[in-house]
C-alpha cells in the first residue's frame, strides 16, 4: 500500500484505563477479528498479563479500514509494554509510529502512568489523539478529565474523543481521527532500505522473529540485509504482518509494519532498536539506538539445590523471548548455586520471578534486590557494582553514586502529608506539587532507585487505600553515602544478607534483619551471636540462647522406632545445613528471612 | 524369651497429653479384645517364656474382674505365669481391692500407678479422671493387696504448674513411700489436645522452669532414698549403700524397661504393640477392630516390620542405652550387638567427652549428668 494510506499508531494508557478493550474493539470494528474471536484481552497472551492488566510482550497488528472518505487504509497498531520498566521498549515501539491514542479513564482521570507514558510519546514527537474512555460509567466526569488533559499534559481538551470501549461508543470516531489526525509515514530520503527492529520473539521453527517498521525502501525475502549495531549480515527468509496471527506477505514497503525472519538463532543477535539496511548499499542508521542495560539485580536460587540445572534451562528459555533479561551463574555460601539476574526494573523482576514460578513450576528464592552503584576508586577509576560482595573496601572508595528516579505520585489530597513523609523516609525530595482536580494532587519527586525497590508501591497503595498511583523514569546518578551492611553469625558473614544501603538506613535495617534471623535460626547447644556490621563496626546484636536440654522425657520399647526415625531425619537434615563457624543453619531459615 | 509387653488400648477418658493408641471402652469391644489377646498368646506361647511381663496402656486396670480372670486363666494354661517381674499399669480411679488381690495372687509383682499430679487443678488440666484423694486411697489399696513394689508416674512442666506446685506434689509423692518413681516432663505430641492448646497459645513452654523442675526432681528423689538409673526413672535399693557394682542398677529398677534400653528382645501383644525379636522389629495394627479380626481369623495382627542392618541396629542400641545412667559396659555391648562400642564410635565418644557430656571408664562409657540432659543429641550421633 502507498504510504499515504498507512497509519502507524500506539495506544498509551494507565493500567485498567481500557487499552486492551479498546484494542479489541478496533480489531473487531475493522473486521480484523470476528465477534467470536473477540475474546477478552486478545493481544495479551500470557496469563500474567491478563491478571495484572499489563502487556509484557506485544505484537503489532495490521488492520484494513475503509474510511468515511471512501478510501481504504492500512492501520498498524503497535502495542507497547505498558510500564516504564520497559521504557526503552516503549520508546522503540513509539518511534515506529507517527501517532498515539492517549487513553484517560473518565472516572479516574489522569494517573501517574499516563504522565510517564505521555512524556515518552512527546519525546518522540508523536501526534497525540486523546480519548476519554469509560464515559458510560456513573462516576464519569468528562469535563474534569478534559481539564486534566489541559492542565497536566497540555493537550487541548476539546480534541478528546469521548468513548466507551466496553459499550462500543466512539469507536468510529477514533478510527476516523487516526486517519485524519495522524500523519502518514514519510520516506526518509535515504538511498536504500531503513527499517527499525523494535521487538522480537523466538519461534522454534523460524528462529528469531523480528518486529520491523520500514522507514525507507522495502523489505523482501532473499535480500541480504545488515543489522547495523549488531554488525551482522543476514538473508531475509520471510516477511509478513499480524492480523493478529502472523501471515506471510510478499514484501513490506515504506511505512509498513510487520515482521521478518532470517534464520537468526539467538535473540541477542538482534538488538532492540537496531536499524536494518541493505547490506550492499547501506543507508545511515535511524536515530535513537541505545544498548539496553539492566537496572536492578537479584540472585535467583532454586529452593531445592537439585533443581539448579532445571533452573538454568528455564532461564535460557525465558531469555529467548526477553532479551532484556540477563543472568550469570553465581554461588552463595548460604543458598548454594544460583544465578545473578539483571532486570530493567521492579516489574520486570517480579514478572520474571512469577513466570519462573508459574509457567515453569520452579521453586525459587530471590535475594534482596540491588541496583548498580558507580564506585569511583581513590585512584580515579570508576567501577560499577551490582553485588554487595564485590564492593571494594571502604579505604579504596573515593565516592559512591547511586541511580535516582523521577517519580510521579498521584494521590488524594487528604493523604498528601503521609505521602510526603513516605518520600522523605525513602530519602526522596518533592520537587513540585500540582493540583490535578478538587481531590487529587501529583507530587513530582526525586528518589533513589534502591529505596523504591521493595515496598514503595505497596506503601503508596496502603497509605491511599488503593487510590494512589506511582510511575517513574530514570534520572541518572547522584553521589550518596552508601555503606555495606553485613550480617554475621558467630562472627562469620552470611553472604545472602549482605546489602548496600544508605548509612542512615544501615542500622535500622541491621536491627530488623538481626531480629528476623534470631527468629529463624534454630537454637543450638551453644549460644549463637547474630550481628549486623558496617565495615568492622557492629551496629546491632541479637543472641540465640543455648539449648538447655535435648532429651525425650519418655522412651520405651514402642517408642524406639519412631524416635530413631525422627533422629535420623534430623541427622540427615543437618547434612544439608549450611555451616557458619560452628553454627548449623538450615537453608529454610535463610529463605524464611528473604521471604519476609 | 525375655520379655512380653501387652497393650490394653482402653481408657475411661483420653488424657489431654496422651498420644498412645487408646479408645473409649465399651464392654462388648473389651470382651472381643480379651478373646483376641488370648488367641495372640496362644499363637506365641511356644516361643514365650517371659522373665518380665508388662501390661501397659491405655488403662489395663480398666478391665473388669471377669476379663482379668479370662486372661490370667489362659496365661496359666499356656504356662506363661511365673515371670520374675510382672508389672501392670493402673489408674487411681479404676483399681479396687478385689482386682488388686486377683492380680497379686496370679503373680503380678509390680503395679505402676499413673498419678501424674497431686494438684486438683492440674489434674483437671491434664484431663485425668481421678482426684488426689483417689491417688492416696488407691495406693493404700495396693499395699493392702500385698504389693511390695509400686511405681508412681509423675508429670512436670504442666502448663500452669508453678515450681511451688511441683515441690508440693513431689513432697507428697515421695512421702507415699513407693519403691519406684518415674517422672516425665510434659511432651507436646501431635494430635493431642495439649498440643492444640500449645499451638493456640493457651499453653506455653518455659524451658528454664522445666529445667529447674527437673533438678528439683533429682534432688528430692535422691534425698528420699531413690537412685536415678535412667533419664526419667528412679528406684530404691533394698539395703542402704551403693548399688550392685556389676549392673549399677538399684534393686527396684524396672527390669522390663531396662531390657528395652539394653537392646534385648521382647514380644509385644495387643493393638499397636511393638516387638523386637532376633533383630526384627514388628508392629501390630493400631486399630482394635482390625486387630481382633486378624486374630479371629487365626493370623497375627502385624501391620509392619522392619529389619535393620547389624550396624544400624548396634547404633540404635548404643543410642538408646545411653539414656541409662550406667551407660554401656563395653563387654555387654559387644555381647548384645557384636560391635566394639569404643572402636566403632571412637570419634563420637571423643566428641562427647570433649563437650563434657560423656565419660569413659575403664570398662564402660556413660553420659555425664549434663550429657543426660542432651541424650537425644548424643543418640543422634550414634545412629548409623
Amino acid at each position: 500500500m502507498d504510504a499515504a494510506h498507512i497509519r502507524n499508531f500506539s495506544i498509551i494508557a494507565h493500567i485498567d484505563h481500557g487499552k486492551t478493550t479498546l484494542s479489541d474493539r478496533l480489531l473487531h470494528r475493522t473486521g480484523t477479528i470476528t465477534t467470536r474471536e473477540m475474546e477478552d484481552q486478545l493481544l495479551d497472551s500470557m496469563d500474567l498479563e491478563k491478571e495484572r492488566g499489563i502487556t509484557i510482550k506485544a505484537h503489532p497488528v495490521t488492520m484494513r479500514y475503509k474510511a468515511r472518505n471512501g478510501e481504504s487504509y492500512e492501520l498498524n497498531l503497535i502495542d507497547t509494554p505498558g510500564h516504564v520498566d520497559f521504557s526503552y521498549e516503549v520508546s522503540r515501539s513509539l518511534s515506529a509510529c507517527e501517532g498515539a491514542l492517549l487513553i484517560v479513564d473518565a472516572a479516574q482521570g489522569v494517573e501517574a502512568q499516563t504522565v510517564a507514558n505521555m512524556h515518552l510519546a512527546m519525546k518522540q514527537n508523536l501526534t497525540i489523539v486523546p480519548v476519554i474512555n469509560k464515559i458510560d460509567l456513573p462516576h464519569a466526569d468528562v469535563p474534569q478529565a478534559k481539564r486534566q488533559l489541559e492542565d497536566i499534559l497540555a493537550i487541548a481538551g476539546d480534541l478528546a474523543i469521548l468513548a466507551s470501549a466496553k459499550e462500543g461508543i466512539g469507536i468510529d470516531e477514533i478510527l476516523e481521527a487516526i486517519v485524519e489526525r495522524i500523519p502518514p509515514p514519510k520516506p526518509t530520503g535515504a538511498p536504500s532500505l531503513q527499517a527499525l527492529g523494535f521487538d522480537s520473539y523466538f519461534d522454534t521453527y523460524k528462529g528469531v522473529v523480528t518486529h520491523v517498521r520500514v522507514f525507507n525502501g522495502e523489505l523482501k525475502p532473499g535480500m541480504l540485509v545488515k543489522l547495523f549495531h549488531s554488525g551482522k549480515n543476514v538473508e531475509i527468509k520471510e516477511v509478513g504482518s499480524f492480523n493478529p496471527k502472523p501471515y506471510v506477505r510478499e514484501k513490506l514497503e515504506v511505512g509498513e509494519t510487520g515482521y521478518m525472519t532470517a534464520n537468526i538463532k539467538s535473540p541477542q543477535e538482534v538488538k532492540m532498536g537496531d536499524t536494518i539496511t541493505d547490506a550492499r548499499h547501506p543507508s545511515p542508521a535511524l536515530a535513537g539506538f541505545k544498548e539496553i542495560h539492566p537496572m536492578v539485580f537479584s540472585g535467583i536460587y532454586p529452593i531445592n539445590t537439585a533443581d539448579y540445572e532445571h533452573l538454568k534451562a528455564n532461564l535460557a528459555k525465558l531469555q529467548l523471548n526477553d532479551s532484556a533479561f540477563v543472568y550469570q551463574a553465581e554461588t552463595s555460601v548460604a543458598l548454594g548455586f544460583g544465578f545473578r539476574c539483571g532486570f530493567l526494573g521492579l516489574l520486570h523482576l517480579e514478572i520474571v520471578q512469577e513466570r519462573l514460578r508459574r509457567e515453569y513450576g520452579m521453586d525459587i528464592i530471590a535475594t534482596y534486590p540491588s541496583v548498580i552503584y558507580q564506585i569511583t576508586l581513590t585512584d580515579g577509576t570508576v567501577k560499577p557494582v551490582d553485588n554487595p560482595a564485590y564492593l571494594p573496601e571502604p579505604t579504596y572508595i573515593g565516592k559512591i553514586e547511586e541511580p535516582v528516579v523521577k517519580a510521579f505520585v498521584i494521590c488524594p489530597n487528604e493523604y498528601i502529608g503521609d505521602m510526603m513523609a513516605l518520600i522523605t523516609e525513602k530519602r526522596g525530595t518533592v520537587d513540585h506539587t500540582e493540583t490535578l482536580d478538587s481531590r487529587r494532587v501529583m507530587l513530582t519527586s526525586l528518589l533513589p532507585l534502591n529505596e523504591i525497590l521493595i515496598d514503595f508501591h505497596d506503601r503508596i497503595k496502603s497509605i491511599t487505600r488503593g487510590y494512589g498511583s506511582m510511575d517513574y523514569e530514570y534520572a541518572g546518578y547522584r553521589e550518596s553515602d552508601m555503606v555495606k551492611l553485613d550480617m554475621l553469625v558467630n562472627s562469620e558473614a552470611v553472604d545472602a544478607f549482605s546489602c548496600i544501603v544508605h548509612r542512615d538506613k544501615a542500622e535500622g535495617r541491621g536491627r530488623a534483619l538481626a531480629a528476623k534471623l534470631k527468629e529463624v535460626i534454630p537454637r543450638q547447644q551453644y549460644a549463637v551471636a547474630i550481628q549486623a556490621a558496617i565495615g568492622g563496626k557492629v551496629v546491632a546484636r541479637e543472641t540465640v540462647g543455648a539449648l538447655r536440654k535435648d532429651v525425650t522425657a519418655k522412651c520405651y520399647g514402642g517408642d524406639v522406632t519412631r524416635k530413631r526415625k525422627l533422629l535420623e531425619k534430623q541427622k540427615e537434615g543437618k547434612k544439608r545445613m549450611k555451616s557458619f563457624g560452628s553454627v548449623n543453619i538450615p537453608q529454610e531459615a535463610f529463605i524464611e528471612v528473604l521471604k519476609a | 524369651m525375655a520379655s512380653a509387653y501387652v497393650h490394653v488400648p482402653f481408657c475411661a477418658q483420653k488424657c489431654s497429653y496422651c498420644a498412645f493408641f487408646s479408645e473409649p471402652s465399651s464392654g462388648e469391644t473389651i470382651n472381643r479384645y480379651v478373646t483376641a489377646l488370648i488367641r495372640e498368646f496362644e499363637l506365641l506361647a511356644a516361643d514365650l517364656k517371659p522373665q518380665t511381663i508388662f501390661f501397659g496402656g491405655g488403662t489395663p486396670s480398666l478391665l473388669n474382674l471377669w476379663q482379668w480372670e479370662q486372661i490370667l486363666t489362659a496365661m496359666d494354661r499356656l504356662n506363661l505365669l511365673g515371670a520374675a517381674e510382672w508389672t501392670v499399669e493402673c489408674n487411681p480411679a479404676t483399681i479396687s481391692l478385689d482386682k488388686a488381690k486377683l492380680l497379686r495372687s496370679a503373680g503380678v509383682s509390680r503395679l505402676s500407678m499413673g498419678v501424674q499430679s497431686l494438684n486438683e487443678a492440674l489434674l483437671e488440666r491434664l484431663g485425668r479422671v481421678h482426684t488426689r484423694e483417689m491417688a492416696f486411697k488407691s495406693f493404700d489399696i495396693l499395699r493392702q493387696a500385698g504389693f511390695e513394689n509400686l511405681n508412681l508416674d509423675l508429670m512436670f512442666a504442666i502448663p500452669g504448674q508453678t515450681l511451688e506446685d511441683w515441690r508440693e506434689t513431689l513432697g507428697e509423692a515421695v512421702a507415699m513411700g513407693s519403691e519406684h518413681l518415674s517422672s516425665y516432663e510434659v511432651i507436646y505430641e501431635d494430635d493431642t489436645p495439649l498440643f492444640a492448646q500449645l499451638k493456640a497459645g493457651e499453653a506455653d513452654v518455659n524451658e528454664d522452669l522445666a529445667c529447674i523442675m527437673y533438678e528439683e526432681l533429682v534432688a528430692r528423689a535422691t534425698k528420699a532414698g531413690f537412685w536415678q538409673y535412667e533419664v526419667a526413672n528412679f528406684a530404691k535399693r533394698k539395703l542402704a549403700g551403693e548399688v550392685a557394682k556389676s549392673t549399677k542398677l538399684p534393686d527396684f529398677a524396672c527390669r522390663h524397661n531396662v531390657n528395652y534400653w539394653r537392646g534385648g528382645s521382647f514380644y509385644g501383644l495387643g493393638p499397636s504393640a511393638t516387638s523386637y525379636v532376633q533383630g526384627v522389629r514388628m508392629k501390630n495394627w493400631s486399630n482394635t477392630q482390625l486387630y481382633c479380626e486378624q486374630l479371629e481369623g487365626g493370623k497375627q495382627a502385624i501391620e509392619s516390620q522392619e529389619k535393620l542392618s547389624p550396624l544400624a541396629r548396634a547404633g540404635e542400641t548404643a543410642a538408646f542405652g545411653l539414656r541409662m545412667v550406667a551407660g554401656w559396659p563395653f563387654e555387654e555391648f559387644r555381647q548384645v550387638t557384636g560391635y566394639d562400642l569404643h572402636r566403632e564410635w571412637e570419634k563420637e565418644i571423643g566428641e562427647l567427652v570433649r563437650q563434657g557430656w560423656g565419660q569413659v571408664e575403664p570398662e564402660s562409657f556413660h553420659l555425664t549428668r549434663q550429657g543426660l540432659r542432651f541424650a537425644d543429641a548424643a543418640a543422634e550421633m550414634f545412629l548409623r
